[in-house]
């Protein structure tokens, strides 16, 4: 039980990465990014391919940062300039086309068969109760630092420019900033930290296939930026806890309906995703906690 | 000839695309909505059909229930979710029709499993036209996908419901002073577009198989051919969808298969780039 608590733990802080990075870009910034798993893949196949040729992890994890802030400025420069919900398109399509070149380009990702034997992090310690306890040390200061420094941007100048963005785009560039220049910096910088959640994942859970790469991934994480409250930093880890609860209590029901096969339960938990968007979109935008109205 | 071959291959899987592009740009357009859901109407459509075909024995029957379940759907789907967003940001509706995709991708994964199911079609010896082997079911889905057209074209052009429909697309505010009841023009705009994508469903279905995942997969490319063709212009995405079919068969030998949908993302991106409005598109932004 231990055990299976603090794999949660650690699942919860891994996708709390990424929900900050969605917090930076469409709560602090207004920028509908729905390809957020397309720069998470990034991360996770960077570290799997170079980790698994003998890489050291750390190369892994700046090749899939560096590799998905590259991705993300042209997009940036093309996609920055439509309307939310054109650029929430144009970036979907970019994760799936993401997703598809895992698929194609077998010689590199294995298809879709994935690329297992991806190195635990701090295998040093053979301790199967200290290495996930460093693991997860690590992720939360992690987050904490990313906590930070997403902080202190909304205070900085940069900040209150990002968030007259969000507010109103127009006053911006009346008063002679290029909003299109603040949103593409604050895409790179939200591609790279989900790409840095992507390594983590592909290090704890040891393989990647491209099944993991999918746009669920991405609402998933904008219906735990919902639930903890668009704009709302803290908010962040709440709802991504609370997410968690939400799919993985659903682990918890075959105990109680033993007939429920385990495929059965997969696409569960999709419906039980896709439910809470319906309603929370419908009822309650600002998310459980309230206050932050944004339309 | 390879490349004849591979013309009406994209010809076909063009109809498709410009059957849901049309039922994309008739809510997109009209409603201002853009329902990432109608994906999934397609292929719960199919699914309608196989259920029916296998029931009766008859593909005809199987065709009329998906047009009815599609219309079903949508009119449900308005009523208890979407009517409730018309006054908020487009990305709250988009991630509501998100999920609303997802609960009936997994509902009917919970249903039918993900495992491919095909339609039992007759074989027949293919046609042969100036050294180009037609399939007779290709040329069927074809005649259906016209035949859906021409229904669409004569309800929107030719109707009372179509040209409230119209005017409310043109300026819904001067559509609502005109006596217009916003609420039954999005009825009958809802049920129109759910029953044209149960139809680029149930074609799909014939052409490959028919999973969970169907009609998910098409998204992109309508979205595509949508805006290519310019939201609210039913010609267009028709045009702009058999253009883009075109297209991504005509590239298949350079690319390979898999990357058809990156082709349609490219489109996209480029015609946001170089003419937001589309092929035929009013000038309004995209930007």
């Amino acid at each position: 039980m231990e055990a299976y608590l603090l794999a949660i733990a650690i699942f919860v802080a891994i996708f709390t990465l990424l929900t900050l990075g969605l917090n930076l870009q469409y709560g602090l910034t207004g920028l509908t990014n729905f390809g957020l798993v397309g720069f998470f893949g990034i991360g996770a196949y960077a570290s799997a391919i170079l980790t698994t040729h003998g890489y050291p992890v750390v190369a892994g994890f700046a090749a899939g940062a560096a590799l998905a802030v590259i991705a993300a400025w042209p997009i940036g420069l093309v996609a920055l300039r439509l309307r939310d919900d054109y650029f929430a398109i144009a970036t979907l399509g970019l994760s799936e086309v993401v997703r598809v070149a895992i698929i194609s380009e077998k010689e590199l990702t294995a298809g879709v068969q994935g690329i297992p034997g991806i190195p635990r992090l701090f295998a040093v310690l053979e301790s199967r109760t200290w290495q996930p306890l460093l693991l997860l040390a690590v992720l939360v200061a992690a987050n904490l630092g990313v906590v930070l420094v997403m902080r202190r941007i909304a205070r900085s100048p940069f900040g209150r420019v990002i968030g007259a963005i969000r507010d109103n785009e127009e006053a911006v560039r009346a008063l002679g900033k290029d909003p299109a220049r603040f949103k593409t910096q604050v895409l790179m910088v939200g591609a790279g930290l989900s790409a840095v959640a992507g390594s983590f994942y592909a290090h704890y859970v040891g393989y990647v296939t491209p099944d993991q790469i999918t746009p669920l991934v991405t609402f998933q994480i904008w219906m735990a930026m919902i639930l903890g409250g668009t704009g709302r930093i803290s908010g962040a880890v709440l709802g991504t806890l609370l997410l968690m609860l939400l799919i993985e209590g659903a682990r918890f029901l075959p105990d109680l309906l033993p007939f429920v096969s385990s495929t059965a339960m997969a696409e569960l938990r999709v419906f039980v995703v896709g439910l809470a968007l319906v309603l929370f979109t419908v009822y309650r935008p600002q998310g459980l906690m309230g206050e932050v109205a944004r339309r | 000839m390879l490349s004849l071959d591979l013309l009406v291959a994209g010809l076909i899987s063009g109809l498709v695309i410009g059957l849901s592009a049309l039922a994309v740009t008739l809510v997109f357009g009209v409603a201002r909505f853009p329902n990432a859901a109608t994906g999934d109407a397609m292929s719960l459509g199919a699914y309608a059909a196989l259920a029916v075909a296998a029931g009766t024995g008859s593909l005809v029957a199987g065709g009329v229930a998906a047009v009815l379940a599609g219309i079903l759907l949508n009119v449900i789907l308005y009523l208890l979710v979407f009517r409730r967003l018309s006054d908020r940001s487009p990305i709250m509706s988009l991630l509501a029709s998100i999920g609303a995709g997802f609960m009936i991708r997994s509902s009917l994964g919970l249903v039918y499993g993900q495992d491919p199911q095909a339609f039992r079609v007759p074989l027949a010896r293919p046609l042969v036209l100036l050294d180009v082997r037609v399939q007779w079911l290709d040329l069927k889905l074809a005649g259906l996908t016209l035949a859906t057209l021409a229904v669409v074209y004569l309800i929107l052009a030719k109707t009372a419901a179509g040209r409230r429909m119209r005017a409310v697309s043109a300026d819904p505010a001067l559509a609502r002073v005109s006596g217009i009841d916003p609420t039954r023009v999005m009825l009958t705009l809802w049920a129109l577009a759910g029953g044209v994508s149960a139809v680029a469903g149930l074609v799909l279905g014939l052409k490959t198989v028919v999973t969970p995942d169907l009609g998910w997969n098409l998204l992109l490319p309508a979205f595509a051919a949508a805006v290519l063709g310019g939201i609210g212009s039913p010609l267009g995405a028709v045009a702009a969808g058999i253009l883009l079919g075109i297209v991504q068969e005509l590239a298949t030998p350079f690319v390979g298969f898999t990357y058809k949908i990156a082709i349609a993302f490219a489109v996209l991106m480029l015609v946001l780039l170089i003419r937001p409005r589309g092929l035929f598109g009013r000038a309004e932004g995209a930007r």
